[in-house]
């Protein structure tokens, strides 16, 4: 939305500030009370702005986080073009569409929302109310999903082989987990560190599902995208927590790469060092552990992972520094030597890390 | 001609691989394979673009050999500019055909 300057405002650009480059803070609080879309734009600048990533004690007298608990959701349609955001086609509030894929991200996103705002008490993505918004329908039989670092895209998939990038709502909860783990530890997407980025998001994104389910850490299926792939392949889900390696062997997609242990680590420049490979070991850590702890996953075993996310980890954390630290965090959380601590230090033991 | 496809990446994590030979394809294949590579400019696109990866997004390494000169391209999704882009959706399409 087109923003009108007001005369009374280009005095401003003459003041002295620490973020003139962008926005003179007395401007960004007047679109900061406008409408939603002003708000929207305001935070979007200041998030992008390498003034203020560098310098967030500069703004850090402006207000401008929603009301804890609000979700804002808001859906977007690029009709098969790359152009985003697209067509707005469902707003927070709005009825069900007759698309799927519109009501699939919309529930999906809320259901993320809703995990992390009531078990970690996290204001959505950046823990700021950042608004939830998606687009479907991306390119043409674009099979794949992705957080661009401002927003959601999906596409419908190949219809051959997968079905649409909106059907699994942990697919969904993965990507928006990417949006996290960026605020947060922000682990380099390579090698080790982008393995333990990988198996965050899928973490996270299988407990949105259980969560949705209410499931035990027994009962979960422990599969990320259960419902991705069509009746053609020979699969069942794209990857494995409880068993990686084993979640598809098909003839023209191949074999599930992911190994169970570190025995098995991938070693080469494939896919930024292995990240969707070698993010099975991390994995399987969690679900070892979550299964040792009992009840519902996301509770103590979620929180020992969102904690080391929050706290505990370097952008360049390897495996070992992931075991270190949420063994410590559980011993913080649930004592030393408690249960769950050794159930965190045996489940890296298992797959060879520690 | 031999082209050696790979792309990497994604929600998915799965690869796409082939590698082609052009005696291997029809006259009409080779036709349009070879247009495809001559709009895309592929032997004065850079070797590898430097952007940062961005979580599940897809990467792609090109290696195309025509008579004595070869090129390869490293290059993620975000670079990708619309003239190269038919070339590696061709390239997919192929793979998944084997």
């Amino acid at each position: 939305m087109a923003y009108q300057r007001k005369p009374e405002w280009q005095s401003l650009r003459t003041q002295p500030c620490p973020i003139c480059c962008i926005l003179p803070p007395h401007m960004l609080d007047k679109m900061l009370q406008g409408n939603d879309e002003h708000r929207h734009l305001a935070l979007k600048t200041l998030r992008t702005s390498e003034q203020f990533r560098g310098r967030r004690a500069a703004v850090g007298n402006v207000s401008f986080a929603v009301s804890p608990g609000q979700k804002r959701r808001t859906i977007y349609d690029a009709k098969t073009s790359t152009s985003l955001p697209g067509v707005l086609v469902r707003g927070e509030g709005d009825p069900s569409s007759d698309d799927p894929a519109v009501n699939e991200a919309y529930d999906a996103a809320g259901a993320t929302y809703d995990l992390y705002r009531d078990i970690y008490e996290r204001n959505s993505i950046d823990d700021r109310g950042l608004r939830l918004d998606a687009t479907v329908h991306y390119d043409v039989k674009y099979e794949n999903a992705f957080w661009n670092g401002d927003q959601m895209v999906y596409g419908d998939g190949d219809d051959r082989f997968f079905n649409r990038f909106t059907i699994s709502i942990d697919v969904i909860a993965h990507e928006l987990t990417h949006g996290v783990i960026g605020d947060e530890a922000d682990l380099e997407y390579k090698d080790e560190s982008g393995a333990l980025n990988e198996s965050f998001a899928d973490v996270f994104g299988t407990l949105v599902k259980q969560r949705s389910l209410q499931q035990t850490a027994d009962q979960a299926d422990w599969l990320i995208g259960a419902e991705q792939f069509t009746s053609k392949v020979q699969g069942i889900a794209l990857r494995s927590l409880q068993a990686p390696g084993t979640a598809y062997d098909d003839p023209v997609l191949g074999k599930d790469p992911q190994p169970a242990h570190c025995k098995d680590f991938f070693q080469g420049n494939f896919d930024d060092g292995g990240v969707h490979i070698n993010s099975g070991i991390p994995n399987r850590a969690f679900y070892l552990a979550a299964v040792a702890i009992g009840g519902f996953a996301w509770e103590k075993t979620g929180k020992i992972w969102y904690s080391t996310l929050k706290s505990s980890l370097q952008s360049s954390a390897t495996f070992k520094d992931a075991a270190n630290a949420t063994a410590a965090v559980a011993g913080q959380l649930y004592g030393q030597d408690s249960n769950e601590q050794k159930a965190v230090q045996s489940a890296w033991q298992q797959v060879g890390v520690i | 001609m031999h082209i050696s496809f790979e792309r990497s990446g994604g929600i998915t994590g799965m690869p796409v691989t082939i590698a082609i030979d052009t005696d291997s394809l029809s006259s009409d294949e080779v036709s349009q394979l070879c247009q495809l590579v001559e709009n895309s400019g592929f032997f004065e696109l850079p070797t590898a673009t430097t952007e940062p990866s961005q979580p599940d997004r897809f990467q792609y390494k090109v290696i195309i050999r025509e008579g004595d000169r070869q090129h390869t391209v490293k290059i993620g999704e975000t670079a990708i500019n619309n003239k190269l882009k038919p070339l590696l959706d061709w390239l997919i399409a192929a793979a998944r055909q084997r």
